[in-house]
């Protein structure tokens, strides 16, 4: 019986150990030998990979150097249905209506029909608001899907100069373009194993964390008061004289911040099917060159008195015209014949003052090769005209200054240019260049960054010098006063007493399939203002235009100059004297 | 007493304490047999693989309270987003400008600088 016994669990015995072995055989298959093929089927199955997305940069504008935020984000909504399990369709309609209103699809009743469906979107920019009160409903059947959206709480207020974000994420136009790849930051990546409800656990030695980088921060040296006087004084003059569009720039001469920057018409980047026109979006005072007119003519006298070329009381004979080569080139303005000095030249805006500067730089009555040369190192090469300022704002045009190398880079085209034609060049190289010949000779790179914001302290940047000795002080001083005489000696009483104002008209000639049309002429105005014997706080540039109006200078685009100068001097609580 | 009580045992140990010498004899009154034995290592294996799950598990735990706290964390930040709009539209320069307050204004009549 003992006998009988042993032998049966040595069967057993036997019959485990096979068992035990074949199970270990069997794992070592599993484990070792197809290792690989079962951890990619777990992965496919537990692994779940999230994008933690960047939060992209907010915008700031500046009211009297304090921060304000101009574009922010808000978390938004798109609530969706199940149509298959969704109990209470009517009720859910009723909800959203009272909930969600105007963010409710017109046709959500007939989207909860379509029971054949699992998805169907029934609102869309909800706010976190209106969320959480339709999630209190406990409607069953109703999902949420979180997102962002830009919010523009000035509405249009420099709208060109900030750009808008499209339906992508991608920024298009102004800073939005420009910085974009800045202002988005980096999207983060979360990979581990998650449960049945997609909860992510810390489970497994596979899982990848890698944080999103948020975008950054930015901000603008716009002003958002001198931006909103500057689009309400364009708009005023614009509706005035009843012209159809217009540009605005101000800027800080001392340190090439741009101050403000306006375009009529204009837009809500909030309401982007509401724009007419695509030609809205473009900030044309960087991306429209045009021939300048007789504002450049302020860079041609402070050539002519940096070079030693003249004097403000240098004289010449006035005709009302002068030759070059084949050439007869004419004054706008006539009668001031005789001899008669720079300054007196500069007030009337005479060319032929202009072209005697040109032929002075030559051998005195010929604008020669050293004439030329010497007007392109100054214009293009110090002033920057012809170039892109590098402004971090998209769609920058460059204009043309054509060099004297070039075959059309001749005499005829360069006694153009001193009078501002033949050349195309945006305002703000205008503004820039100006800012420069009246600040005592800095170029100051054109900048729409005053800083960025990090952990809610706004870290400045420091202004960019390009060149320092673009003019000498003492022809800096000379030019600016000169300005300032052709201003004040035809509009005495349009100034507030007691600062120190100038200005310069420009009246173009408007191009139509390269040949010059009467019916149709661009105002330009280019000025400067501050203290007295102070350095400038201020430069303005003002352009309007309008299909089939002939537009003076003077008469149409200094008053929007004064308005906003006028205006500027009050709130820069700049204090008069006398 | 104590003190006699200690010395003899010390008497007894020095006197047993020899070189293979069995100090103590014990036998079982219950025998286990080999598949009592393989139960028992079976069971105690199972114990300890019960305890290593029930730790390597316990983090998983704080997953859901983590998840909890992301949760909460995402519907504040998208309040206080909605927040600062609203206070960024209300302090909207269009807003400032059509206040109530703003109507009460009146432009200065008259304007004195302190000298410099």
């Amino acid at each position: 019986m003992q006998a009988y016994t042993n032998k049966r669990i040595r069967v057993l015995a036997i019959i485990v150990f096979v068992a035990v072995i074949l199970f270990v055989i069997r794992l070592f298959y599993i484990q070792i030998v197809r290792h690989d093929y079962y951890a990619l089927q777990a992965n496919s199955e537990q692994m779940r990979q999230w994008i933690l997305p960047a939060v992209r940069g907010e915008i700031y504008s500046l009211d009297r150097g304090k921060p304000q935020k101009l574009v922010l984000n808000e978390t938004v909504f798109t609530v969706w249905a199940d149509p298959k399990v969704v109990a209470e369709p009517d009720k859910i309609i009723d909800v959203l209506k009272r909930v969600a209103g105007g963010n409710l699809r017109s046709n959500a009743a007939d989207l909860l029909k379509k029971t054949d469906t699992r998805y169907q979107i029934l609102a869309t920019k909800v706010s976190s608001r209106q969320a959480q009160l339709i999630k209190k409903e406990k409607l069953y059947g109703l999902g949420f899907e979180r997102g962002e959206q830009r919010v523009y709480p000035e509405g249009e207020l420099a709208s060109q100069v900030l750009g808008f974000v499209d339906n992508n994420g991608n920024g298009q136009y102004g800073l939005e373009g420009a910085l974009n790849n800045q202002l988005t930051g980096k999207d983060g990546l979360l990979k581990t194993i998650a449960d049945v409800r997609d909860v992510p656990l810390t489970l497994g030695k596979d899982n990848v964390m890698v944080p999103a980088v948020n975008g950054q921060d930015t901000v603008l040296t716009i002003d958002r008061s001198i931006q909103a006087y500057t689009e309400k004084a364009l708009r005023d003059g614009l509706q005035k004289i009843g012209a159809k569009n217009g540009s605005a720039v101000v800027m800080d001469p001392q340190t090439g911040r741009v101050l403000a920057m306006a375009n009529y018409p204009t837009y809500d980047p909030s309401k982007l099917n509401e724009v007419e026109d695509v030609a809205y979006f473009n900030n044309n005072t960087i991306s429209k060159p045009y021939e300048p007119g007789s504002d450049i003519k302020t860079f041609t006298v402070a050539m002519g008195l940096d070079t030693g070329t003249i004097t403000p009381q240098s004289t010449y004979l006035n005709t009302d015209y002068i030759q070059v080569d084949d050439r007869t080139i004419a004054n706008a303005l006539k009668g001031h014949t005789g001899t008669i000095t720079m300054q007196d030249a500069l007030n009337y805006s005479l060319n032929t003052g202009m072209v005697t500067i040109m032929q002075r730089l030559g051998n005195g009555s010929q604008i020669t090769d050293k004439a030329r040369n010497t007007t392109y190192e100054y214009f293009h090469d110090r002033m920057r005209l012809g170039q892109l300022t590098g402004i971090e704002l998209a769609n920058e045009s460059a204009g043309t200054v054509i060099a004297p190398t070039d075959a059309e880079g001749n005499a005829v085209r360069y006694s153009n240019m001193s009078f501002g034609q033949g050349m195309d060049i945006t305002m703000l190289q205008v503004s820039a260049g100006f800012s420069s010949i009246i600040n005592g000779g800095t170029y100051y790179k054109p900048t729409i960054i005053a800083g960025k914001m990090q952990n809610g302290n706004f870290v400045a940047e420091q202004p960019s010098v390009i060149r320092s000795n673009v003019i000498s002080q003492t022809a800096s001083d000379q030019t600016r006063e000169m300005v300032h005489i052709a201003r004040t000696g035809f509009h005495r009483n349009i100034d507030t007493p007691g600062y120190y104002v100038g200005g310069k008209t420009g009246t173009s000639q408007t191009l139509v399939n390269g040949r010059y049309v009467n019916n149709e002429t661009i105002a330009t105005y280019l000025g400067f203002g501050g203290a007295i014997n102070q350095p400038s706080k201020y430069v303005i540039m003002i352009e309007i235009s309008s299909p089939g109006m002939n537009l003076e200078g003077s008469l149409h685009a200094m008053p929007i100059f004064t308005d906003i100068s006028n205006w500027m001097l009050g709130y820069m609580q700049i204090q008069p004297k006398g | 007493m104590p003190n006699r009580r200690n010395q003899s045992m010390r008497t007894f140990q020095s006197s047993r304490m020899n070189r293979n010498y069995n100090n103590v004899s014990y036998v079982s009154a219950v025998k286990l047999g080999p598949v009592t034995h393989t139960v028992l290592v079976a069971l105690m294996i199972t114990v300890l693989g019960l305890i290593y799950l029930t730790q390597a598990t316990k983090a998983t735990g704080y997953d859901y309270a983590a998840q909890e706290i992301d949760t909460k964390i995402a519907e504040l930040a998208s309040q206080k987003s909605s927040l600062e709009v609203e206070n960024a539209k209300l302090t909207a320069l269009k807003s400032a400008q059509n206040s109530s307050v703003a109507a009460n204004m009146v432009a200065p009549s008259d304007v004195q600088y302190l000298p410099q």
